[in-house]
């Protein structure tokens, strides 16, 4: 009988041991699992927007090699380059050793995506491409890169600003019209399908150029002086000083009531990249708008 | 030539001058203005429609002189190297940022570069005390390769939006013509008229050759420089307006002489007015298919140049130079 | 045409001249020619029959030597006087551009501020071209583009033709026209030629010849004197003879094939 009993009590202990090592094995492969496998150490962004958003979760330091565009922050002129975004150098991306390539389907070519993952590379490609969409894409991106806590705070920032621009609108009778001139000479408009227009939209505003057939269309001036625009938006111009450069088109449209108003005004680039400074962006043109 | 003719031609053209002035992308009728459509008319309309006629017309009468010249069916000013030069130069501007003149800058920055290029293939189809024909055009088409690839280079390493305005550039701008551009503009390009026009006999017996322009007592080196002279004039001058617009200047003679026969003496003025024309026909093409959108009249110009071209070149008495 | 002018309308004196890098060259050469003259200038390619043509015409300068037109030097002349007198007629007419033929003859006007005695219409009625008034000169045949070109020369009143090998590529028919029409105009107008051709059998029926030889002149005058057997077998270093038969003709003879 005594034998029986520290048998029994050999077997238990075994039976305990082996539970243990199981549960201990399954909870270090579950933290294993939960720890992302692709926590990138050496990140390569493909476009100036994905670069601002990967500054904005944090991620600077990891960021090995951007365009020759990315200039925003300033931190991601002094990143290594790569080329630009439509021919960005292949060469240049392997050498340096990335561990995961960000790019954009607006704006990189897809080859580059095939090329990459061909070459064993790991890549994510960024979606989104309105305003609405930008808190998801980014929570998604910061999925990926590991650092879910603070994608969340970022896209809850961008979302909270979002809604209180939302409930600053005008009521529905005064629709205003505007149009947002990204270059006076040619003329360029914002059409549809820019992060312009969506913060147009969501100020409760009408685009007059939102019709067009494309994104940033080659404008008629007939048809925007015919349309009678309230305000006129005047977007930063790349190296020159736009309020010189437009002194041509503001005397073309001299009849319309936003430059009889004096309803013009010239704002910075923050809408030009899908990326958190849009929220900005839309501050200033509703400042603009008031 | 049938009289007849001419006053068809010139219906014609009066005809689509009107339609510039008053038809799309919506219809102005001149009957009834109103406030707006005054303005429109008076500061957007008539400065597109007067630019393109200059341009036009200056491309038009260079083309036929420079198929006269160079006796070859198949030369028109860009030919020589002139619109790639021009890019380049106004590119350039574009791209440096450069604006001292206001909105004269890039105008000026193309009038340059067209006369630095028509230089240029002066000097190296310049032999022995004379101009030669063949020497002129290889040296024009050689140095269009350069500018050419200069340029491409050029815009690959620019940023889009800088890349994106040198492309729209190029490819024909009226919609920012300007009364302030247009005087200087007139100038150049009426005076290269008024010599060409005076030189028109001397055209015509190079044609046959510089043996019987000789024999018929022109001092043949001499006309040759002042024809190329006036025509790198108007061409300059119609670039530093509104961009490179091509084939206006290589389908215009091949109509004209179709229509009113060979003579210099009316062929020129007729290309040019052809010209001015059919410019304005084309932009009137680029500012109503897709409104509000405008296509650059360079891109019309070309869809209805390019397939005449091709033609031109199946034909076979046209290709016996 | 009478004229009281006796003397050599067109003189060319101890002219020299190479063109620039090359071998072929004119030396001390000297010719003239007279009113109502039609003078063969034969010689074998290359033997400088077009630069003499050219030098005449005023189209280049010599190196030495001068060219003396009714009188006066002929760079003394302004182009459009000098065009009024003197003609030259390159060796290809080749127009690729409608030009019709009144169009052409009507530049025969070109030289003159106040227009000539000579109408378009009578000159294209003197060289038989006034039925194809309205034609285009592409669409012409060789012989009668000549033809064309002849009666612009007509408008110019230019005495004196200057014809680098007018009749190269012509049939017979056609040459024996051509030259009855100069003769005509010889006749009727006072007309002088000096026409280059390498045609032996050709040269040998004119009033007048010239032999060439790398750049000299072998001898001018009538046929029977110039052109001999010597002369031709040395002019062209090929082994010909001449046969002449009793009632004037000639003919040149080598082997038979």
């Amino acid at each position: 009988m005594c034998m029986q009993k520290s048998t029994f009590h050999i077997a238990m202990r075994r039976h305990v041991a082996i539970a243990m090592l199981t549960l201990l094995l399954l909870l270090t492969c579950s933290a294993m699992a939960s720890e992302p496998a692709s926590s990138p150490k050496r990140i390569i962004s493909l476009s100036p927007a994905t670069t601002e958003i990967l500054f904005g979760l944090g991620l600077g330091d990891r960021i090995v090699g951007v365009t020759s565009f990315c200039d925003h922050p300033p931190e991601a002129k002094r990143k290594a380059k790569i080329g630009g975004m439509s021919n960005p150098s292949l060469e240049s991306i392997v050498e340096l050793k990335p561990d995961m390539v960000v790019m954009t389907t607006d704006g990189n070519p897809r080859e580059v995506d095939d090329r990459l993952r061909s070459m064993s590379l790991k890549t994510y490609v960024w979606t989104a491409r309105t305003i609405a969409e930008l808190p998801g894409g980014i929570r998604d991106l910061a999925a990926a890169m590991g650092v879910a806590q603070r994608g969340e705070t970022l896209a809850k920032e961008i979302e909270e600003g979002i809604d209180r621009f939302r409930n600053r609108r005008p009521g529905t009778g005064s629709q205003k019209k505007v149009v947002y001139i990204v270059w006076p000479e040619p003329l360029l408009v914002a059409g549809p399908g820019t992060a312009i227009h969506d913060a147009i939209a969501l100020l409760g505003l009408e685009n007059v150029a939102g019709h067009a057939p494309s994104s940033y269309p080659r404008y008629s001036i007939e048809e925007l002086i015919r349309s009678s625009p309230d305000v006129l938006v005047i977007g930063k111009g790349a190296g020159m000083d736009i309020r010189t450069v437009s002194q041509g088109i503001l005397k073309k449209l001299a009849s319309v009531p936003a430059v009889k108003h004096g309803k013009v005004c010239y704002v910075s680039d923050n809408l030009y990249r899908l990326a958190p400074r849009v929220i900005q962006g839309i501050e200033e043109l509703s400042a603009c708008v008031r | 030539m049938r009289p007849i003719r001419l006053v068809i031609f010139s219906a014609v053209v009066l005809g689509i001058l009107l339609l510039a002035l008053f038809a799309g992308p919506r219809m102005v009728n001149p009957f009834s203005l109103t406030a707006m459509d005054r303005e429109i008319l008076y500061s957007i309309r008539m400065p597109r429609v007067v630019v393109a006629m200059l341009m036009g017309m200056a491309l038009g009468a260079s083309g036929a002189i420079l198929q006269g010249v160079l006796r070859n069916p198949l030369a028109d000013p860009y030919i020589l190297g002139i619109s790639s030069g021009a890019s380049l130069c106004a590119a350039l501007g574009m791209l440096s940022g450069f604006y001292f003149f206001g909105n004269m800058s890039v105008p000026l920055t193309a009038f340059i570069g067209a006369v630095l290029v028509s230089a240029l293939v002066g000097a190296f189809g310049w032999k022995r005390g004379g101009l030669w024909p063949e020497r002129l055009l290889l040296a024009g088409i050689g140095l269009n390769f350069l500018f050419s690839a200069v340029l491409m280079l050029l815009m690959s390493v620019s940023s889009d939006e800088g890349l994106r305005r040198a492309v729209l550039w190029m490819f024909g701008d009226l919609s920012m013509a300007d009364w302030s551009l247009i005087p200087s503009a007139a100038v150049f390009i009426v005076t290269g008229m008024g010599l060409v026009l005076s030189r028109s006999r001397a055209l015509n017996a190079m044609i046959l050759g510089d043996e019987f322009a000789h024999s018929l007592g022109f001092a043949v080196q001499r006309e040759r420089l002042i024809l190329f002279g006036a025509m790198a004039l108007m061409t300059s001058a119609s670039v530093s307006l509104g961009g490179t617009i091509g084939f206006i200047g290589l389908l215009m003679p091949h109509i004209v002489r179709f229509l009113l026969g060979a003579d210099s003496r009316l062929l020129v003025p007729a290309s040019a007015v052809a010209g001015g024309a059919f410019l304005c026909f084309a932009d009137l093409v680029g500012r109503s298919l897709m409104p509000p959108m405008e296509l650059p009249s360079g891109t019309v110009t070309a869809v209805f140049g390019a397939p005449y071209f091709l033609y031109l070149l199946r034909r076979k008495d046209v290709l016996s130079i | 045409m009478s004229s009281v002018f006796d003397g050599p309308i067109l003189e060319i004196k101890d002219i020299s001249f190479n063109y620039p890098g090359s071998e072929r060259i004119v030396r001390d050469l000297s010719c003239s020619v007279h009113e109502r003259e039609i003078i063969g200038l034969l010689g074998a390619n290359g033997s400088g029959k077009s630069t003499i043509l050219k030098i005449a015409a005023g189209m280049l300068r010599p190196s030495r030597g001068d060219v003396v037109l009714w009188n006066k030097p002929l760079d003394s002349y302004r182009n459009k006087d000098r065009a009024k007198l003197l003609c030259y007629f390159p060796q290809h007419l080749d127009v690729h551009v409608p030009f019709t033929v009144r169009e052409i003859v009507g530049m025969g006007l070109y030289p003159y501020d106040i227009p000539p005695a000579m109408t378009v219409d009578d000159a294209m009625d003197m060289v038989g071209v006034a039925d194809k008034a309205d034609a285009f000169v592409t669409n012409l045949s060789g012989g009668e583009r000549r033809r064309v070109f002849l009666a612009m020369t007509l408008i110019q009143g230019a005495g004196i033709l200057l014809l680098d090998e007018p009749l190269a590529n012509l049939d017979i028919k056609y040459q024996i026209e051509f030259l009855k029409l100069l003769r005509k105009l010889k006749e009727a107008r006072g007309l002088s030629v000096v026409m280059a051709l390498h045609d032996i059998n050709l040269a040998l029926q004119f009033e007048k010849v010239m032999l060439i030889k790398e750049g000299r002149i072998q001898g001018i005058g009538a046929p029977e004197s110039v052109l001999t057997g010597d002369a031709l077998k040395e002019a062209f270093d090929a082994d010909i003879e001449v046969n002449r038969s009793g009632n004037g003709n000639a003919y040149i003879v080598h082997d038979r094939f």
